[in-house]
């Protein structure tokens, strides 16, 4: 993907996830945007790509909020580079498993993330976090992914993308 | 060997960062957050932010402006009701105000300021799921600073993390890297409130401290920032286990953080 898409989409994951994503909160649970973009990134570039993509956006929104710096980029490169490996080899855009991958990815890296949180300060209440907050996130993620491929793949978006990546191959 | 680096050259590349951001981290777990580029983040999606919500905000006071107006009148017969309740409530309280201000006179105790405050809403929140933070629409302007108290009608937000002319970063109560000092308001009991994500746990509480479900934390004014009294937290469980020789003791925030739209900074 071209290097001004990215500009963008690192621009503007901070804003999109905090003002207009928690307008579509249900109960407080709200999706994980940056995942479901860096999934897409990888299902549509390769785990290389999708891995870098990851770790950038990981690190801004680590700088914007108050973890560590690094948490988020560690996580998100890891979907990045898996949602790549399987994207070249498993699925395509168009695929309904999307949604269960993606939702299986969230949930991955909530327990990750809640596991680290309980090793550096212990009595995180992760048994509770898993069905109340992380579960229903990860299906809204799934969710929020799938329309955001349906996007893709009416505007003609793939096309572009892999005429693009065929102009850089030659 | 150089074929293999050749090779494999991405992922060797990609290795080497994945293990610089585990040190990052492991070095930030021992040292504490770095807080570099944490300004210039908050101006660029502050910006964005503002310009998001703003048409939201726009339909939101448009609706309760006019569509809500139907309900006004019901709503004005049962808020005048309410405020003359809060005038006899609030006679009574500057009556004891007044009565506690001159006994602490007579103790010879440094006399109380209530603090002043600045009405602020919440334009974000958190961005990333690690963290319990939200974005308000106020900042160095308004009168501001790093490490102001941020409170709800109801109790303790959080604290100021970082400030901007016009928005400011607010790290939540839930947050893993918000503390504040709390006692029992049963018992006085006094402890440490540490953010566990969703919910917060009281550390360093002795094995035979007498904590109970259902006791209200509130703020013990120990740490410099919250002002003392206000509802915190209520404890939701309690664990004693035999080998440890303090209690797990996990706590609900008094204010329901999710649901937050409205906050007040207390000015210092």
């Amino acid at each position: 993907m071209k290097p001004r898409i990215y500009f963008i989409i690192l621009l503007l994951i901070i804003p999109v996830q905090a003002s207009l994503l928690s307008r579509l909160s249900l109960a407080g649970i709200k999706p994980d945007f940056a995942l479901a973009v860096i999934y897409i990134i990888g299902l549509l570039t390769g785990p290389g790509e999708a891995a870098l993509a990851g770790i950038g956006i990981g690190l801004v929104q680590d700088i914007g909020s108050a973890s560590f710096i690094g948490l988020n980029g560690f996580t998100l490169g890891m979907v990045g580079l898996f949602a790549g490996i399987f994207g070249r080899r498993v699925l395509d855009i168009s695929s309904p498993s999307n949604l269960i991958l993606l939702a299986a990815f969230s949930l991955a890296e909530g327990l990750f993330i809640a596991l680290f949180m309980q090793v550096i300060y212990g009595s995180v209440p992760i048994f509770s976090m898993f069905f109340t907050s992380m579960l229903p996130q990860a299906l809204y993620t799934g969710v929020l992914g799938i329309l955001l491929l349906r996007f893709i793949g009416s505007r003609n978006v793939l096309s572009t993308l892999k005429r693009h990546a065929l102009q850089k191959e030659l | 060997m150089s074929e293999f680096i050749v090779k494999h050259k991405k992922f060797l590349i990609l290795f080497i960062l994945f293990m610089i951001l585990f040190w990052l981290i492991t070095f930030q777990v021992k040292a504490g957050r770095f807080t570099f580029m944490e300004k210039p983040v908050l101006a660029v999606s502050g910006f964005f932010e503002r310009v998001i919500t703003s048409p939201f905000r726009f339909a939101e006071s448009a609706a309760k402006g006019y569509i809500f107006l139907i309900h006004t009148q019901r709503e004005n017969g049962r808020l005048k009701e309410e405020t003359a309740q809060l005038k006899l409530e609030n006679s009574i309280t500057n009556e004891l105000i007044i009565e506690n201000e001159r006994l602490r006179e007579l103790l010879g105790f440094r006399k109380l300021h209530p603090p002043t405050s600045v009405m602020a809403q919440v334009i974000a929140k958190e961005s990333s799921p690690s963290s319990r933070t939200v974005t308000i629409n106020k900042g160095a302007d308004d009168g501001i600073q790093k490490d102001m108290a941020v409170i709800a009608p109801t109790g303790i937000v959080g604290r100021v993390q970082a400030v901007l002319s016009g928005t400011a970063k607010v790290i939540l109560l839930t947050d893993p890297g918000s503390t504040l000092a709390v006692r029992v308001q049963r018992n006085r009991e006094e402890g440490l409130l540490e953010g566990k994500i969703i919910t917060c746990a009281l550390k360093y509480v002795s094995y035979y401290a007498d904590i109970q479900e259902g006791d209200l934390l509130v703020t013990s004014g120990l740490d410099g920032i919250y002002p003392k009294g206000l509802p915190v937290a209520t404890v939701t469980k309690v664990t004693r286990h035999e080998a440890s020789a303090f209690q797990t003791v996990v706590a609900e925030p008094a204010v329901r953080l999710s649901r937050l739209e409205e906050a007040l900074v207390l000015l210092k």
